[in-house]
């Protein structure tokens, strides 16, 4: 070996920086190249689909938002300042609509947090087969279709034939009356995803190690005590995720059921916020204001949710 | 104490599950129930469907094209799951695998997604589909749908638990990349995937949002296709009723059959 280096050092001196070097040289950079360009291909697909489909419009609506435009394609759009956001803020139906939004996730609360909670303490020592069978069945709402869901609650609340009028006895066009209407889109929505915060709070329960309320009831806690102390303190964590979901999912779970029953009223008594949104562009035909909006709502949701990761991890009581 | 108190408490069990599985399936028996009845005793309020009828299903046929609808609509959730499932496993794989610059930037932007709503997207790709002469059709519907945050974030817990010695071992062998994602870690992660296909199957036929938006005048999935029995004249409930239970039948069977991995795949995708 040493002798070919010795052999070819005198006329590499020359030679080296002409055809020596650029083709080793080349080739080596093309090799680091390749070599770390694997996860950058892997990764391509979904990031360009996640970019071109999420960001980039995020970036439009923004933008979007500072102009006045009507959609159609003939006409340009003209820059509007502040004025889509200040016409806005000014609008009696925004302060509704997030009115509206606010009550309904509250009504959300005993179906995302209350019952499946109490489901989950008096069932906690179910297992088998039974137990099975009633988890698939309430878990069962979740995976019908939403529309479906909507119409078959429209038959359920149909004023002549309906069901639940004959059920309890009363005599109420629901749909068509403020207060009943939305208690209804509550009560629909609530059915649909009641079945999964059960699931959620079970797997959670489990989670819970025996051996804490065993010693607890060899201290001579009371099984209500130890529930109190000890089962629901273990299932904060659980239980503020489900808060969490509550609060950024509720407006997008109604959704299509207001869309198929109400379109949002009787007179505007079931617009949420993402109904308002939704009439503003394809209804009112003005981009820049549902822009706007749409600006609104993710600045607000997203400050929403990092003030209850936060405060989920300040509360939460880890299981170690 | 505690022993005595456990068939009291077991029996208590009983009851609230039991009456809170039947306040939940009520109202899909009473879907199926009203599909079987004749259209004279559609209103009936007898429990069970007497005497048995399909001739909701029949009008419904005659009504929508329940089959093209469906078939559509398969398409639709069957193209959207495969393609989300491949992208998701190729992201999962590269951020898992190698460490490499803007590794950290490009997780951060997929679990950013979860902040924008949909809403705030809507109009710009609404626009895009316009531009793309994709109105109408079941490609506007699929194309923006093919990458899967979820599905990304699953597959990636699942491949930062796989054994590196896999891996390793198939690099020694001299296997590429390509060849080791093939071989190595998908016959491997089987399960998981399978669930996963399941779970994005389910959501992607159960869409409503987009297709909305994107067929607004073709209505051409069956999600969309059950507006079309709402007339002025008066509803033909019991034609409705078999509609719509048609239009949940696959993902309950679905259900019926793999029960408890569909459980866990939800319940897991709402952990993380």
């Amino acid at each position: 070996m040493t002798t070919t280096g010795i052999f070819v050092e005198v006329p590499a001196v020359q030679a080296l920086p002409l055809d020596g070097r650029a083709p080793s040289g080349r080739p080596a950079r093309w090799r680091r190249v390749l070599r770390a360009l694997p996860p950058y291909l892997y990764l391509l697909p979904a990031l360009a689909c996640v970019v071109f489909w999420t960001y980039r419009p995020l970036a439009q609506t923004v933008q979007l938002s500072f102009y006045h435009w009507d959609m159609l394609p003939t006409s340009p759009a003209e820059p509007a300042g502040l004025d889509n956001y200040r016409r806005l803020l000014s609008s009696p139906q925004l302060g509704r609509s997030l009115w509206l939004t606010v009550v309904f996730i509250l009504g959300m609360v005993p179906f995302t947090i209350i019952v499946p909670t109490f489901v989950g303490l008096v069932t906690r020592r179910l297992r088998g087969r039974t137990a099975a069978l009633y988890r698939a069945l309430v878990f069962a709402p979740m995976l019908v279709p939403p529309v479906a869901g909507a119409v078959v609650w429209q038959w359920l609340l149909d004023p002549r034939y309906g069901a639940v009028d004959r059920l309890l006895g009363t005599d109420l066009n629901w749909l068509q009356q403020t207060g009943p209407a939305q208690l209804a889109i509550v009560v629909i929505t609530g059915w649909h995803v009641l079945g999964f915060a059960v699931l959620i709070v079970t797997a959670g329960i489990a989670g819970i190690s025996d051996d804490y309320t065993e010693a607890a009831a060899l201290d001579g806690a009371s099984r209500g005590q130890t529930t109190r102390w000890i089962t629901l303190p273990l299932l904060s964590p659980t239980l503020l995720f489900l808060a969490l979901m509550t609060v950024l999912l509720s407006a997008q779970w109604s959704f299509p059921v207001i869309d198929n029953l109400t379109q949002g009223g009787p007179s505007g008594a079931t617009t949420n916020i993402y109904y308002f949104l939704w009439e503003t562009a394809f209804q009112g035909f003005a981009a820049g204001s549902a822009a706007a909006a749409g600006v609104l709502f993710f600045l607000g949701f997203g400050v929403l949710a990092l003030v209850l990761v936060r405060l989920s991890d300040r509360l939460g009581v880890h299981d170690n | 104490m505690i022993e005595t108190r456990r068939p009291r408490q077991q029996w208590i069990g009983h009851v609230v599950l039991g009456l809170l599985s039947i306040a939940c399936i009520f109202p899909i028996y009473w879907m199926y129930a009203t599909s079987f009845r004749r259209p004279a005793d559609v209103g009936a309020a007898s429990l069970v469907p007497w005497p048995l009828s399909v001739q909701g299903y029949r009008d419904a046929a005659h009504i929508i094209d329940i089959g093209g609808l469906l078939l559509n609509t398969f398409t639709v959730a069957g193209l959207t799951a495969a393609g989300q499932l491949l992208t998701s496993l190729f992201a999962a794989y590269a951020l898992t695998r190698w460490r490499f610059r803007g590794q950290q930037l490009a997780y951060l932007l997929f679990v950013g997604t979860w902040l924008v709503p949909f809403q705030v997207t809507m109009l710009p790709n609404y626009i895009v589909i316009v531009q793309l002469g994709l109105l109408n059709t079941l490609a506007g519907v699929i194309v923006p749908m093919l990458c899967s945050v979820l599905g990304v974030m699953m597959l990636r817990q699942h491949l930062q638990a796989f054994p590196r010695e896999l891996l390793e071992a198939a690099t020694m062998d001299g296997r590429s990349s390509w060849a080791t994602l093939w071989t190595v870690v998908v016959p491997n992660l089987r399960a998981p995937l399978a669930s996963l296909a399941i779970l994005l199957f389910i959501t992607s036929w159960n869409e409503y949002f987009w297709p909305a938006m994107v067929l607004r005048h073709s209505r051409s999935v069956i999600q969309l296709g059950l507006e079309g029995f709402f007339s002025p004249e008066g509803t033909d409930w019991s034609a409705l009723m078999a509609a719509a239970g048609l239009a949940c039948l696959p993902v309950f069977a679905l259900y019926l059959v793999l029960q408890r991995q569909i459980v866990s795949a939800f319940v897991r995708s709402g952990i993380r």
